[in-house]
């Protein structure tokens, strides 16, 4: 029963539902502002069916963008980096606060302040990293790589710069640093484990804080989906890949209204999707917690 | 001690803020320092322009944005029901990527903004900018508004507030300003520019990339001054015209960053 209520929730009105009325919602504001005639809603309409039945007649006035290929678009480029740039945000964060959480541990309680300064400075670096405006960094790698840059790399400079992961640990840290002085954390400590310096691998001291600290912090990268999905969308431009993002840019060049609700609807979906994979992951692990965050 | 850690850190913003008060100097003062080519070509009047709009951007955005959020957090405490209905809108809008509101905001407009003069085109860009940014800003702020506002009014001594026969009203209104809340305005108010000033350079840059300088807004961004010069960076060009706006912005956003922390750590 809870299951099907999490599935109807999740998968039915915060995905299916919000994908298509926010796709509505949008598309209305446009073809209303722009003052379209009444006729052109009945065709945006038909036009977005077909697109969700795959139809090969999508958008007919306006040849060379299938449904297919849109679709795909999103499936091939948009969804892989997007879930690439958020798994490379999760490790940092947990790398990151694993580190920090140990340096406070071994100042507090054995006097040795050399990782916790180091951590300081790393913060520092990662704070300046952050301020690097994610499209300064896209272009200096296509500079580089041109539109052949390996995806993982634009993973990562999607994350580290534009405050994504300064972000991410920042939270994780907090909320982790906050137990160090708790009475469970300070009895785990004297159990002999190991510190787990640079990650929080199950059964080290920073791993036990993390498991405290996991249902707060997968709600956060669900909430940061739509951040990503948003930069992933701007390296896409930047990079001139077949994305949803430069399918967006083509539609508002072009005026193609159809091309323009496709891409919105697609990318909605795409951000539907990863942010219900991250609430799937909260719901199995910790289905109290998830029924809490509700 | 701490006074000295103090105004070091608030010299130190000053200093990594400062290009957005500078630019408000006529630009003819820094001629000499930079350049002849920067000065002929006119890209230092055009940097000085772009910031100019950028410090516009971000002051509008910032207090729009802040007056929104204080009332609309105020009004969610007061009114869990409203609350409730302010969150569900608030999270549905923040399921959108920003980017893709700010695109949205812009489309309907851009036949206006291409018939019109510069001067009305520059106000109206900026004024559809602001509205852009702050409704991409405003779930975040509410949220951290009216998480500890709640949290007070449930303490103790806010209850003893209530057995004295104060309303709802009067009693958030003297929670509003505590040591606490006016942190966490300090940080929501730090948060709001740092996104503004994230979307608004992504937005120009994108914009730029893709319409040239046919594009809308029409209002000049740093984003937009990088892009058009982001062939500088090519064998021949001169990197000073990428890497000049460039390094500008990441002083500002350090500044940003560096007020977001302090407050945290006020807050804490």
């Amino acid at each position: 029963m809870r299951f099907l209520r999490f599935l109807v929730r999740e998968f039915l009105i915060h995905g299916i539902v919000f994908a298509v009325a926010g796709t509505v919602i949008l598309s209305g504001f446009y073809l209303l502002s722009i003052g379209a005639p009444i006729e052109s809603y009945g065709e945006t309409v038909r036009s977005f069916f077909l697109l969700v039945s795959g139809s090969e007649d999508f958008s007919t006035a306006h040849p060379g963008f299938s449904s297919g290929r849109i679709i795909a678009s999103g499936a091939a480029v948009t969804l892989p980096l997007a879930l690439m740039a958020l798994i490379i945000l999760t490790l940092i964060a947990l790398a990151g606060s694993a580190y920090a959480v140990t340096g406070r541990y071994l100042a507090r309680h054995h006097g040795h302040t050399g990782q916790e300064r180091l951590d300081g400075v790393l913060s520092l670096f990662t704070s300046i990293l952050a301020a690097v405006p994610l499209f300064v960094g896209f272009w200096v790698l296509a500079n580089a790589f041109g539109s052949d840059a390996p995806f993982p790399i634009i993973a990562f400079i999607t994350v580290v710069l534009g405050g994504l992961s300064w972000d991410a640990t920042n939270f994780l840290k907090t909320d982790m640093l906050s137990q160090v002085e708790t009475t469970h954390a300070i009895v785990f400590s004297t159990l002999g484990h190991g510190l787990g310096r640079f990650f929080p691998r199950p059964g080290t001291y920073s791993g036990y804080l993390f498991s405290s600290s996991l249902p707060r912090f997968i709600p956060y990268l669900a909430g940061k989906v739509p951040a990503i999905i948003g930069s992933v969308t701007i390296a896409e431009i930047v990079f001139s890949f077949p994305g949803l993002g430069s399918t967006l840019l083509d539609a508002l060049l072009a005026t193609n209204t159809d091309l323009l609700v496709a891409s919105v609807f697609i990318l909605l979906c795409v951000n539907a999707v990863v942010a219900f994979l991250v609430k799937t992951i909260l719901f199995l692990i910790y289905p109290r917690w998830y029924e809490k965050a509700i | 001690m701490k006074k000295l850690y103090n105004i070091l850190r608030i010299v130190c913003l000053i200093v990594l803020a400062l290009p957005l008060a500078l630019a408000w100097v006529p630009s003819e003062v820094f001629e000499g320092l930079v350049p002849v080519s920067l000065v002929e070509s006119g890209y230092l009047h055009s940097l000085f322009l772009s910031f100019r709009e950028l410090s516009i951007t971000l002051v509008a955005t910032m207090l729009f944005a802040m007056l929104l959020s204080v009332s609309l957090g105020y009004i969610s405490v007061l009114s869990i029901r409203v609350g409730r209905g302010f969150s569900n809108v608030l999270n549905a809008v923040e399921s959108i990527p920003s980017i893709l509101v700010a695109l949205f905001c812009y489309a309907p407009v851009s036949g206006y903004l291409a018939r019109h003069s510069s001067a009305a085109s520059t106000t109206m860009s900026l004024i559809v900018f602001v509205l852009a940014a702050t409704v991409t800003t405003l779930p975040e702020a509410v949220r951290s508004i009216d998480i500890p506002l709640s949290d007070l009014y449930n303490r103790k001594y806010s209850l003893s507030f209530r057995s004295y026969g104060f309303t709802k009203q009067r009693i958030l209104a003297v929670l509003m300003n505590t040591a606490l809340m006016r942190n966490t305005l300090k940080r929501v108010a730090a948060g709001i520019l740092l996104k503004t000033l994230v979307l608004d350079c992504s937005f120009g840059f994108i914009i730029q990339l893709g319409f040239g300088s046919y594009g809308t807004p029409a209002h000049l961004s740093p984003g937009a001054l990088i892009a058009a010069h982001r062939d500088a960076l090519f064998e021949g060009g001169e990197p000073i015209l990428f890497w000049l706006p460039s390094i500008m912005l990441i002083t500002i956003s350090v500044a940003f960053l560096l007020m977001l922390n302090d407050s945290k750590e006020e807050t804490e």
